[in-house]
């Protein structure tokens, strides 16, 4: 049997489906809201059921040629992963070493991982137009832009 | 309605609204341009800009992003046969060949010139249908407009495209489902939020809309190696006249009339947006095409360029009359601004009319000054703009990324938000794998909340019964409208796959015998 594109979609939102509606029921609700013809449980019921209806209908009439098929082939995905796993240092950063210092290292890895090895290069895309940003939202436009938690640790905040 | 356009006219010609239509149109412009980029991603990074000006700056330059996004595509589809966006691919068929006879210059031209024709008559015709619309939909009640969300959203699946009904319809229910997250409006019951303080609120409109529009566009556009490819050089000296002859404008004249009506016409209906547009008039005018004429189209035929471009403008005009009148988008660019609106106090709609003229007058006044905007100045000045396009990929994709997550930050201030973008980007780039449409996710998202609110004032009100599906003529009509739409694709795929399977079987019994 071939499993297509639409029949990986059609059973990944059947299990969504599934597990949306079994957390439905853990939505509290107020005394007597059961009896309301309208409540907190009422259109997420709606959504699973309609959700686990549509995936079906999305595995039974999915496409069956080959060509369908989930092809990963091409697809360049440890660069994806390394910017995603920047964007969350980024967020970590943010917290401890402040927005300036942050943005230019994200900016300088984010060069890097594409391609990007000149010194020069990576130094000057990235700081000037840091403190460019840095300024213009805190002194500009008065943002109040945390320090980071680093240096309030170090020299008090 | 007089009154209004001048109320609209005295808000957008405020200088600070000037500069946001021409700022919005640049802006536009240069993202609309970069491949894989199209006026979707472009109003999603203005999201975060529009947070701290007044509702009517905000969509005033979201509407000149928005059309100088889909200038921005035509323009990289005629140099460079790179359409930054859907809408603008039917463009390139005959914009390229144009611009490799050496006429980039006039193509350039006839592509901005018809884009201000269609985008100026959509914007007239916009001005008296709107405000009769509006008028009408005053006396909707909650069930009706139930109706109308359940008819928008099943039209957005119905609308989009051969295979993808089924899939589109799961998304508008993903994002309904999405909508459901953090505390119930009306009882205050938590939902969804797994014990979690950070989604008490739900799922942000911003964060959604950077999350699956900025960043995974840009992403995805690095993860087929996009980037790696060689910057395009545009050679400016090779542009060639911007000047049309008589003979020219005569010949693509009644072309830009029928593509701009029947643009609007199509830009209207909820789902059905520039995109299809421009292939239907594209397909429309070579129908019109005599014979011989036929033959030129696809080798740089003026009336196949002039269709589509005056098209996709005159539809981007006419997606705001849902959008403005009934508060349902028509397009997925439509739906980021409704977000926008909503979360900037304003509730787009039949009260909108009344309560926020000024918003409402103002988009209509300043969208025909972003057509003036990008015929005066951004025409001339493509040469410059599209000299950004020879910016590194690898300096260009790190500042976007910047822009999409910072843009997020700098709203809530919660590092979380990141983090939560950054899981929503990966279940985005899965389902694109997998071919399944985005702007559908959103819309649901967008029109859920309400939804909901519509459908337990009506249930309330008819006593839990679904009598009041019924019980008026306007809310049966709009309902049964809906499930025609739902029901039409859904039945003609299930033919179509049996009647594959019966072909199949009879090939085999034949082979087999």
């Amino acid at each position: 049997m071939i499993i297509t594109k639409d029949h990986i979609g059609g059973l990944v939102f059947l299990c969504l489906s599934a597990a949306y509606g079994y957390y439905t029921g853990d939505i509290s609700m107020l005394p007597g809201d059961e009896y309301q013809p309208f409540n907190a449980q009422t259109l997420p019921n709606i959504l699973a059921y309609l959700g686990g209806i549509l995936s079906i209908a999305l595995i039974l009439t999915a496409s069956r040629d080959p060509g369908d098929r989930l092809s990963l082939k091409g697809y360049d995905f440890p660069i994806v992963v390394k910017l995603l796993v920047l964007v969350i240092l980024f967020s970590v950063a943010l917290e401890w070493v402040g927005f300036l210092l942050s943005t230019i290292l994200f900016l300088i890895g984010g060069y890097w991982l594409l391609g990007e090895r000149r010194v020069k290069i990576l130094l000057i895309a990235s700081i000037p137009f840091a403190v460019f940003i840095w300024f213009a939202l805190s002194q500009l436009l008065d943002i109040y832009l945390a320090p980071g938690r680093l240096f309030t640790t170090m020299f008090g905040g | 309605m007089l009154e209004g356009i001048f109320t609209g006219l005295g808000t957008a010609i405020m200088p600070f609204n000037i500069m946001m239509v021409v700022v919005g149109c640049f802006a536009g412009t240069f993202i609309g341009m970069l491949p894989g980029l199209g006026p979707i991603s472009a109003v999603a990074l203005m999201i975060p800009i529009t947070y701290g000006l007044d509702p009517a700056s905000g969509i005033i330059l979201m509407a000149g992003v928005y059309y100088g996004a889909v200038f921005g595509g035509s323009t990289s589809s005629i140099l460079i046969n790179a359409p930054g966006c859907a809408s603008t691919v039917v463009t390139s068929f005959d914009g390229y060949p144009l611009a490799q006879k050496g006429q980039a210059g006039k193509a350039l031209a006839l592509a901005a010139y018809c884009s201000f024709t269609g985008g100026t008559i959509g914007a007239i015709i916009l001005l008296f249908a709107a405000p009769a619309l509006a008028k009408v939909s005053l006396s909707f009640q909650s069930g009706d407009y139930f109706a109308l969300m359940v008819m928008g959203l099943t039209a957005v699946a119905a609308f989009s495209g051969k295979g993808q009904v089924i899939k589109a319809m799961i998304m508008v229910v993903f994002g309904l489902m999405i909508s459901t997250v953090g505390i119930d409006t009306m009882t205050g019951a938590p939902r969804f939020t797994f014990g979690t303080i950070d989604l008490l609120d739900g799922v942000s409109f911003l964060l959604l809309a950077m999350a699956t529009f900025a960043l995974t566009e840009v992403i995805m556009s690095i993860m087929k190696r996009q980037h790696l490819e060689e910057e395009p050089e545009i050679d400016m000296a090779a542009l060639g006249s911007m000047k049309l002859s008589k003979e020219e404008v005569k010949e693509v004249a009644p072309t830009v009339a029928r593509s701009s009506v029947f643009g609007f016409i199509i830009g209207v209906l909820p789902g059905a947006g520039a995109t299809i547009a421009s292939f239907l008039a594209y397909g429309m005018e070579r129908n019109f095409a005599s014979a011989k004429e036929k033959l030129k189209f696809g080798k740089g035929a003026l009336r196949g360029l002039a269709a589509p471009e005056t098209a996709n403008n005159a539809a981007s005009t006419g997606s705001f009359v849902p959008l403005l009148t009934l508060g349902i988008p028509g397009s997925g660019t439509t739906a980021i601004m409704l977000g926008a609106l909503i979360a900037a106090g304003v509730q787009p709609g039949p009260r909108l009319f009344v309560d926020n003229p000024d918003v409402f007058w103002s988009v209509i006044i300043s969208m025909y000054f972003g057509n003036l905007v990008l015929l005066i100045l951004n025409l001339p000045l493509i040469p410059y703009i599209s000299r950004l396009l020879a910016i590194p990929r690898q300096i260009l994709i790190p500042l976007i990324l910047f822009f999409s997550v910072t843009g997020v930050y700098l709203v809530s201030f919660n590092t979380f938000d990141i983090q939560m973008m950054v899981f929503i980007t990966v279940i985005a780039l899965f389902l694109k794998l997998l071919e399944f449409p985005m702007a559908p996710m959103l819309l649901g998202y967008i029109l859920g909340g309400i939804m909901e609110q519509n459908l337990s004032r009506s249930l309330v009100m008819s006593d839990g019964s679904l009598d009041f599906i019924w019980e008026r003529p306007l809310t049966l009509t709009i309902i049964v409208i809906a499930f025609i739409l739902l029901i039409m694709p859904l039945i003609s795929k299930l033919f179509e796959s049996r009647a594959k399977r019966g072909m199949e079987e009879a090939v085999n019994k034949g082979e087999g015998g």
